[in-house]
């Protein structure tokens, strides 16, 4: 579904990746980790073609969706089109809008209408604590609610693919894997997850696939249970 | 005592649709883009410039090019019409997509040849041609209004996709940005003044004369058009804005602009719209100032655009019923001390009240301070 081969993007005159490949099938959950500025967010943000000032600039290879390189394609049309969506790191909930504005402004280039109403009973199922909150001001939630309206939005967009970057970040223990017991039930029904993230072990329990990237490069790849047998990554990122 | 009353607060409403209109489109950039728009007053100015060449040749009064002004200046005015007889052709033909890897180049230079020949044309037949239209004033205001705000927002689009853009995705402190707006406000005055010179253009009287009698207070038609049309455009904002799918996504480019394209919104075209909105309301508002105050000149969007700046941020600024009410709060208060004390004073103490109210209230009447949560 979505491959990427050989990428090495720049931030100014800083190479951030240098020479990344790796694949995601549909209905996968693959997982990227790796330590701090090992270019885990920066490869997301390629992916999702994020312009500049934020965006990275893509200097050599490929990322294919479909067999059909999105490098000239810009984010919006990313979402629009191709149903492939980021929830960024750190959230970027829209804080002065209420939860249901920030739901249905996520609706925006929707062509299917017909299935808004569907998608809006989902994600209160699966988020019961946003529709007890839908006509609250969006920063007036706390982290973990703001995390789930993160999600949420990317489904109500249509999603098909999402790239989650660091979904744990900031919540409690208990949060966490409720966050991630709904991610999977999304998994489950069909939706294809590309996660990025910082707890090493969360992550491989989580997905089928992963890749363990350092500095820019990555240096192992296989089935989550193999990695978490390998004695490198074992050392590097699961405390021995 | 009570006509005296009604009639300065007739006179502090049609000068607060003024301010109000201005602020408007401060609060509307600000509201969006964070950025403090000083281009915005001379924009205003712009307008009525716009405003006084669209009525005098739909009257006929004009040549396309004003006769014996240097080539310069005809260049210019030639490369005006021709530039809105390429736009037009462009909309006309729509843009087919380009296969990827291979540059198409026969759509731009198409419209090159278009631009340059109707300019050479317009250059060489345009001092004799006249449009030859009747004198029905009431249509000559109803077609100017509307070609006066879409032309004046093409002005403040322009500025926006040559000065600030640029910046804006090498991402540039904000200080730049507010830097560039007054450059790109002095280049729109001076520019004004090498093209058309010092003399000061007087505005054509296009409503009828008529005087309406508000329990003995008077207010002429021009008047009561001005503040009709200053509350129906907030109005209308107020609902794109609160009630709209864009108006929401305007909201949202404010809080993090960095989101917005993941939501499937083309944040360029969010930007464009709300310069759009934003000048349009300046032309507007330059059109109904140049009916009331009939003297134009290169410099009077500076004294006004100020004015409406500091009442947008009394009232709020990224608060568009802040930016409203302030408009009129600063039209009542320089009447109100105008009329008590004396004219002389007028600024020196309607300022000095605004200063109490923003230290009262720093975010400004309307405005919240922003939370954010880690």
């Amino acid at each position: 579904m979505l491959s990427v081969t050989n990428l090495k993007v720049k931030y100014g005159n800083i190479e951030a990746l240098h020479g990344v490949s790796f694949t995601v099938n549909k209905g996968e959950i693959v997982t990227l980790i790796g330590a701090n500025g090992a270019g885990k967010t920066t490869t997301l943000l390629s992916i999702a073609r994020l312009g500049p000032p934020e965006g990275p600039k893509v200097i050599q290879g490929d990322i294919a969706f479909d067999g059909a390189s999105l490098l000239n394609m810009p984010a919006h049309l990313v979402v629009a089109n191709l149903h492939m969506v980021l929830v960024p790191e750190g959230r970027h909930i829209f804080g002065n809008l209420s939860v249901m504005d920030n739901l249905t402004l996520a609706t925006y280039a929707r062509k299917d209408k017909e299935n808004l109403p569907r998608d809006l009973d989902f994600v209160f199922e699966l988020f019961p604590r946003l529709g007890e909150r839908r006509k609250q001001r969006a920063e007036s939630l706390s982290g973990g609610e703001q995390q789930m309206l993160a999600v949420s939005r990317a489904l109500m967009s249509g999603a098909e693919f999402i790239l989650l970057d660091e979904p744990s970040m900031g919540l409690a223990p208990l949060l966490m894997y409720d966050m991630f017991r709904s991610l999977k039930r999304l998994n489950q029904q069909g939706m294809t997850i590309l996660l990025v993230e910082q707890n090493a072990r969360l992550a491989l329990d989580f997905a089928h696939r992963g890749y363990v990237l350092d500095t820019g490069r990555i240096v192992a790849e296989g089935p989550c249970d193999e990695l978490r047998d390998n004695p490198e990554v074992k050392k590097a990122y699961l405390g021995g | 005592m009570l006509e005296t009353v009604i009639q300065q607060a007739l006179n502090a409403l049609q000068l607060g649709s003024y301010y109000s209109l201005i602020a408007l489109g401060y609060c509307l950039v600000y509201g969006v883009l964070l950025l403090i728009n000083f281009a915005h007053g001379d924009i205003f100015m712009v307008g009525a410039y716009i405003a006084f060449f669209a009525a005098t040749y739909i009257m006929g009064q004009h040549a396309l090019i004003p006769p014996n002004s240097p080539i310069m200046v005809k260049l210019v005015f030639a490369g005006f019409f021709a530039l809105i007889v390429t736009a037009a052709v462009s909309f006309a033909i729509k843009k087919k997509p380009q296969a990827p890897g291979r540059k198409n180049y026969s759509y731009p230079a198409i419209l090159g040849g278009i631009f340059i020949t109707v300019t050479a044309a317009i250059y060489y037949w345009g001092q004799g041609m006249k449009l030859e239209t009747g004198a029905d004033k009431i249509l000559v205001f109803a077609v100017t209004m509307p070609l006066t705000m879409i032309l004046t927002s093409v002005v403040g689009v322009f500025i926006e996709r040559v000065a600030y853009k640029p910046l804006r995705l090498k991402g540039a402190n904000r200080l730049y940005v507010v830097i560039t707006a007054l450059m790109m406000g002095i280049i729109l005055e001076y520019g004004n003044l090498s093209l058309l010179g010092t003399s000061r253009l007087s505005y054509p009287t296009l409503l009828p004369r008529v005087v309406f009698d508000v329990a003995g207070a008077k207010i002429s038609i021009t008047k009561l058009t001005a503040i009709a049309a200053s509350f129906l455009m907030f109005a209308l904002l107020q609902w794109i804005v609160t009630r709209t799918k864009l108006g929401m996504a305007m909201r949202a480019v404010s809080y993090d602009k960095f989101a917005v394209p993941l939501m499937g919104i083309p944040l360029d075209a969010v930007i464009v719209f709300t310069f759009f909105l934003g000048s349009s309301m300046a032309g507007m508002a330059g059109m109904l100032y140049a009916m009331n105050f009939p003297v134009l000149d290169p410099f009077m969007g500076a004294l006004v655009g100020w004015k409406a700046f500091v009442a947008a941020v009394v009232g709020g600024i990224g608060d568009i019923r802040g930016a409203f009410v302030g408009g009129f709060l600063l039209a009542f208060l320089e009447v109100i001390v105008a009329a008590v004390f004396s004219s002389e004073l007028r600024d020196l103490i309607s300022f000095t009240i605004l200063l109490g109210i923003l230290t009262w209230k720093p975010t400004g009447l309307f405005g919240k301070p922003k939370t954010t949560k880690i």
